[in-house]
């Protein structure tokens, strides 16, 4: 009677203890997101009570005739492709100085992280401040003529815009991953093959950076799921312009949903966004978990 | 140390230094334009301004009507981490030592929307929020606030509890405490280390958010991104003004930052290394 009595009793503390997260969740991400499989399969322009279900039209719209979706993407990918790599590599190269025994080691990382704890909104205005009239400034002074480059005004120079300032932004934060994995790494590895005779490089290439891969998992994962959501830098440096050649996919389900008011065909969208984002995050570390060595 | 490996250092030493200034270079030019009247942010920014202006700071702060804005940052930002911690670590921590299939699979339900993009169901989110009666105000953004960042505080916080030994409960139970203290006067504190993380990564999310507050919140500049982004618009080519709102809506964060520099950087990186 008592151990009964007691089961109730342990359940009743149980979800005292998770029932609030559990219901939070449900209504903030998940049912969201399973109404979304719903409104993908309708035609709403998210106000009216009027929500036809319309089947495949969304997606076949999408795959044949959407060519902002197609060209946003391929912005996406380029733009993912060149941050991930610009920001992983710079900041795993301050990450190997900034570990070296420097009396000035922790102001220059906190120096780095500075712009991490920015809000992305701010950060893209500072820098159209900077692409504008910082720039304008410095070529009268200098007359130097990239600085009277329309950086934000033409589609090749407002690309690499968008680049440098969301490495800028970033590569702090990456810098801090690898500072954390290279102390994990132990010294007498480096110094075994110091002795040996391998040089700086070598001793690089074959013994730290192997050993980093986990750090370099993360750091992946990371800054592919964030290049691939780019928004907000977007949103206040370039509003996606000059014409729609920095307009990212998340800004272009954006503007579908809350510009052009066509909420079903924006869920539509995002479902096909998350099914890419998912599959490429999937592969990424599938493959470098396969490469990590222990020490 | 050869000669040769002294001087090696001490150039890239010199060249980190340089490379740091250049790096900060966009927030002094920010700075120091703040205290130029418009008149001399018009002709010139790179050189110091040639005597100190304080009016653009009275200005924005009245104008942006900041201390009300203040406010409701930090209280929205304070009330949603609270709550994401208090219920994240109940949750985490029930669910870490709870071993049955019902608590994995809740376990898997409360970290799954960790793999969910945001834009993959905030259209839905915000239909979902109107019907409840969450938009446009403080209190409803707060509660959503909470849902959005537990999934990331149970996963983190569950993670922890694995390594605190089981001996502590296991005594306090028979000393006949009751579940509720045991947690709140027990394991809350040996929590603090991944407390804090939560608490960091969370402070920092919510304080710069833009994207959840704006759908939310319709248009209003209730919370200090807003209100900026607003302005940015309003003053476009007033950049005296412009800048003095990012320096006024940016200050906060970087004072928290630089008081808790250790902390932040090493909640950060832990949150995302678990993560």
């Amino acid at each position: 009677m008592n151990v009964v009595k007691n089961k109730w009793k342990d359940r009743a503390v149980f979800l005292s203890f998770v029932a609030p997260v559990i219901i939070l969740i449900l209504i903030t991400a998940e049912i969201p997101f399973l109404m979304s499989l719903y409104y993908s399969f309708t035609k709403w322009n998210g106000i009216s009570k009027n929500i036809t279900f319309i089947g495949f039209e969304n997606f076949i719209e999408l795959f044949t005739q959407d060519k902002d979706a197609l060209k946003s993407f391929l912005f996406t990918i380029q733009f993912s492709i060149v941050n991930i790599i610009g920001t992983n590599v710079l900041a795993l190269i301050l990450a190997v100085f900034l570990t070296k025994k420097f009396k000035l080691n922790n102001m220059l990382r906190a120096a780095f992280f500075v712009p991490y704890i920015v809000s992305l909104v701010i950060i893209g205005f500072i820098w159209k401040f900077i692409f504008s009239s910082a720039f304008t400034s410095m070529f009268n002074a200098t007359h130097w003529d990239f600085f009277n480059w329309s950086w934000l005004g033409t589609p090749n120079l407002a690309f690499v815009s968008v680049i440098l300032v969301s490495i800028w932004q970033s590569v702090g934060f990456y810098m801090m991953i690898y500072i954390t994995g290279l102390q994990a790494i132990p010294n007498d590895l480096n110094e075994a093959a110091g002795i040996d005779g391998a040089n700086a490089f070598q001793r690089f290439f074959k013994i730290t950076l192997p050993l980093l891969i986990p750090s370099v998992t993360v750091a992946l994962f990371m800054s592919i799921s964030n290049s691939l959501k780019i928004f907000d830098i977007i949103f206040t440096l370039t509003f996606g312009g000059p014409g729609k050649s920095t307009t990212s996919t998340t800004m272009d389900i954006y503007n579908e949903a809350f510009v052009n008011n066509r909420f079903g065909y924006a869920t539509a969208k995002s479902l096909v966004f998350v099914i890419i984002i998912l599959i490429i995050t999937f592969i990424q570390v599938k493959f470098f978990k396969s490469k990590e060595v222990e020490a | 140390m050869t000669l040769a490996d002294k001087r090696n250092r001490l150039l890239i030493q010199v060249v980190l230094v340089l490379f740091a200034l250049a790096f900060l270079y966009p927030f002094f030019l920010v700075i120091i334009n703040t205290f130029k009247a418009y008149a001399e942010i018009v002709t010139d920014v790179v050189s110091f301004p040639k005597q100190l202006v304080f009016s653009n700071y009275t200005q924005v702060w009245n104008s942006m009507n900041y201390p009300k804005l203040f406010a409701n940052t930090f209280v929205l930002t304070l009330a949603s981490v609270v709550g994401i911690v208090l219920f994240g670590s109940m949750a985490g921590y029930k669910l870490s030592r709870t071993k049955t299939k019902t608590s994995a699979f809740l376990f898997f339900l409360a970290i799954a929307p960790m793999m969910l993009p945001f834009q993959s169901f905030m259209v839905t989110l915000t239909k979902l929020a109107k019907d409840l009666h969450l938009i446009n105000h403080l209190s409803g953004l707060t509660m959503i606030y909470w849902g959005l960042g537990c999934p990331m505080a149970v996963f983190l916080i569950h993670g922890f509890v694995k390594s605190i030994p089981m001996e502590l409960e296991e005594c306090a139970y028979l000393d006949g405490c009751s579940p509720y203290r045991l947690f709140f006067s027990i394991i809350l504190p040996v929590m603090m280390p991944v407390i804090s993380t939560v608490i960091i990564l969370n402070v920092m999310w919510i304080w710069n958010d833009f994207l959840l507050p704006l759908i939310m919140l319709n248009g209003q500049e209730a919370t200090l991104q807003l209100a900026a982004y607003k302005f940015f618009g309003q003053y476009k080519s007033e950049w005296n003004l412009a800048l003095t709102a990012v320096v006024l809506v940016t200050l906060p964060p970087i004072l928290f930052f630089l008081f808790m520099q250790r902390y932040i950087i090493e909640g950060m990186v832990s949150g995302a290394v678990k993560g």
